[in-house]
């Protein structure tokens, strides 16, 4: 990084700082500190919304998804318009007219106290572990560029958004997002720009999307299906996105206190509802677009010579001679496919009526691939340690030895931001849930306005500080944006089922809720470790599994107290 | 607490209709966009 990109980078995170410390002040009480009031209008619910959904790792590694796996990730977003509508006819009104604080209240009032603490236990450990990953991501990035050693890189970069987080609570958690995403949206149109305006003259951008298009990156739609029938551990279709991601979003939005409290920032009701449905409708455009830029670097790698692995740091970590030179046989064969691939895409974009050439193309990519694969196994071998998986690292590496001065300051920068948006609102719903749903609900002692208020600061900064504990072990998980994902799969079927169960079965009761949930969640761990099954289909599981259940229960319990009689 | 007006449609039916149509629009554009370029 050159000396303005440091400046850039220096210059718009103290920005963001003293943005927020700016729009710190609020009154001292619990409504003050996690919902900021309830005075938002609905654009600044919008971005809130946004702001918190889109972490660093949307920017890191979703390019990179597009580039290995093409653009069908966009499908996962598909449920969210649908989960918008769900909520904003079923949920918001409910929390609006009980003035929660936290979702789980709700679930007090409607089972008992059990399902109430456990459903939040559940939200504060993945919500908890999330945030974890959601600060090593951009810690990664550091670590790689500068050399930093990860784990100061990671503490580094938790204790600088913990400063606004702790003092403003939710009102600087809102403006902050505001300023973050404008910074952001500014840096990704002009990476996107950068990249076209980089592709050697004759490929065009259409000639791009074509390229991208033969070789497999365009596939938005996939059905899933194949010669054997519906694939079930397929990770992204048309289908799984819809139902799965549909059940997914409605978990997130819906039973998520790191969104809940977002839109229960809003001066109404009717300024929640527009912000969740101008979300549904935004974000499925949003991530296209972040795909597309993949898609393009992808592009961009055909025509110009290609490293083999994009995480330069981890290929220096090999010692030993002998493996040195196999990785180097390995990346003077790639980078001889490199040019030949460079050579066929010519021909093609030269006369595209000829498509003869496209299976060539194609071959050679899959044995470019085939390279790729051979060159990890054996990184792996070399260094047992290290993190082959190098999905989050191909837009970053684009971006530091392609793109202009400045830019590259303004990216990274973005990519803290986003970072920074997400983290900070999950330290505020996790601190908010851990008073109202645990300390409130357990401590004996009787609490005044103020006391509340500075407990809830205490509060953020030990979540903070725990999830910059966690993100020193986020180490080797593949893909970020999978862990998240995955990771939020296993728990949110069990969040969603209850706040079904509640708002649709109300002869239920409290016994049947808890202990269906409970079960749910561990039948769904085990069916994580035991099934390969595409992580999508755990939260249609989790959330009807634990339905049947709690009813079947429901009528045992019946049964048993009717024999009592 | 009382309901506000309704922004843009007249009710909140009108909003829903309006996100779906545009899924479907997005569901749509995303099916052409893979057939015309793969």
């Amino acid at each position: 990084m050159s000396q303005i990109d440091w400046i850039v980078l220096g210059l718009t995170l103290l920005l963001i700082i003293g943005y927020g410390l700016y729009k710190s002040k609020t009154s001292r009480d619990l409504d003050g500190y996690f919902l900021g009031n309830r005075a938002m209008p609905w654009y600044l619910v919008l971005l809130s919304i946004m702001g918190t959904q889109a972490s660093a790792i949307t920017f890191l590694s979703t390019p990179g998804q597009a580039f290995e796996d093409g653009m069908r990730f966009v499908q996962y977003y598909f449920g969210v318009p649908l989960a918008m509508i769900v909520i904003s006819v079923f949920f918001v009104p409910l929390y609006h007219r009980l003035k929660v604080i936290t979702a789980y209240e709700y679930l007090e009032q409607r089972f008992d106290r059990k399902t109430r603490t456990f459903i939040s236990l559940i939200f504060l450990v993945s919500r908890g572990l999330s945030t974890g990953i959601s600060i090593y991501a951009p810690s990664i990035i550091l670590s790689s560029i500068l050399g930093w050693n990860i784990y100061w890189t990671n503490i580094f970069m938790g204790g600088l958004l913990i400063v606004y987080t702790v003092t403003g609570g939710a009102k600087a958690v809102a403006y902050t997002q505001q300023l973050q995403l404008l910074i952001i949206f500014l840096g990704m149109f002009g990476a996107a720009y950068m990249v076209v305006h980089l592709l050697p003259d004759g490929v065009a951008f259409v000639d791009a999307l074509k390229v991208g298009g033969k070789l497999g990156r365009l596939n938005v739609i996939t059905s899933g299906q194949s010669p054997e029938g519906f694939q079930w551990s397929d990770r992204y279709n048309i289908w799984n996105g819809l139902i799965g991601g549909g059940f997914l979003a409605l978990s997130y939005f819906g039973a998520d206190q790191s969104q809940v409290g977002r839109y229960l920032t809003a001066r109404s009701l009717s300024e929640s509802r527009l912000g969740l449905l101008l979300n549904g409708v935004v974000k499925v455009p949003m991530q296209f677009a972040i795909l597309l830029i993949g898609v393009l670097v992808f592009v961009y790698y055909q025509v110009n010579p290609s490293p083999v692995f994009f995480n330069k740091a981890v290929s220096s970590k090999v010692i030993s001679p002998a493996e040195k030179i196999a990785l180097d046989t390995i990346e003077y064969g790639f980078a001889q496919k490199s040019v030949t691939q460079a050579a066929l895409v010519r021909q093609y974009l030269a006369n595209e009526a000829d498509t003869s050439v496209v299976p060539a193309m194609r071959s050679n990519l899959q044995a470019m691939n085939a390279d790729r694969k051979a060159y990890k196994e054996l990184l792996k071998k070399a260094v047992p340690s290290a993190d082959t998986n190098d999905t989050n690292y191909v837009f970053l590496r684009f971006v530091i030895d392609h793109l202009p001065h400045g830019l590259v300051g303004l990216l990274i920068a973005v990519i803290f931001l986003a970072a920074w948006g997400s983290i900070a609102a999950a330290l505020n719903s996790l601190s908010g849930s851990t008073v109202c749903d645990l300390h409130q609900v357990y401590s004996k002692k009787k609490l005044t306005n103020d006391q509340e208020f500075r407990l809830s600061r205490w509060y953020t900064l030990a979540w903070g500080l725990f999830c910059i504990v966690v993100a020193q072990f986020a180490n080797n998980m593949g893909s970020l944006v999978e862990a998240v994902n995955v990771l939020g799969s296993i728990f949110y079927g069990v969040l969603l089922g209850i706040f079904l169960l509640a708002f649709f079965f109300p002869h239920v009761k409290g016994n049947a809720a808890f202990y269906s949930s409970v079960i749910t969640q561990v039948a769904i761990f085990v069916l994580f470790r035991a099934s390969s099954i595409g992580f999508l289909w755990l939260n249609v599981i989790g959330a009807l599994g634990l339905v049947l259940l709690a009813l079947l229960l429901h009528v045992t319990f019946g049964r048993v107290r009717g024999e009592g009689k | 607490m009382p309901e506000e007006k309704v922004p843009v449609f007249k009710t909140w039916n009108q909003w829903y209709v309006f996100v779906l149509l545009m899924l479907g629009l997005m569901i749509a554009g995303c099916y052409f966009f893979t057939q015309y370029f793969s």
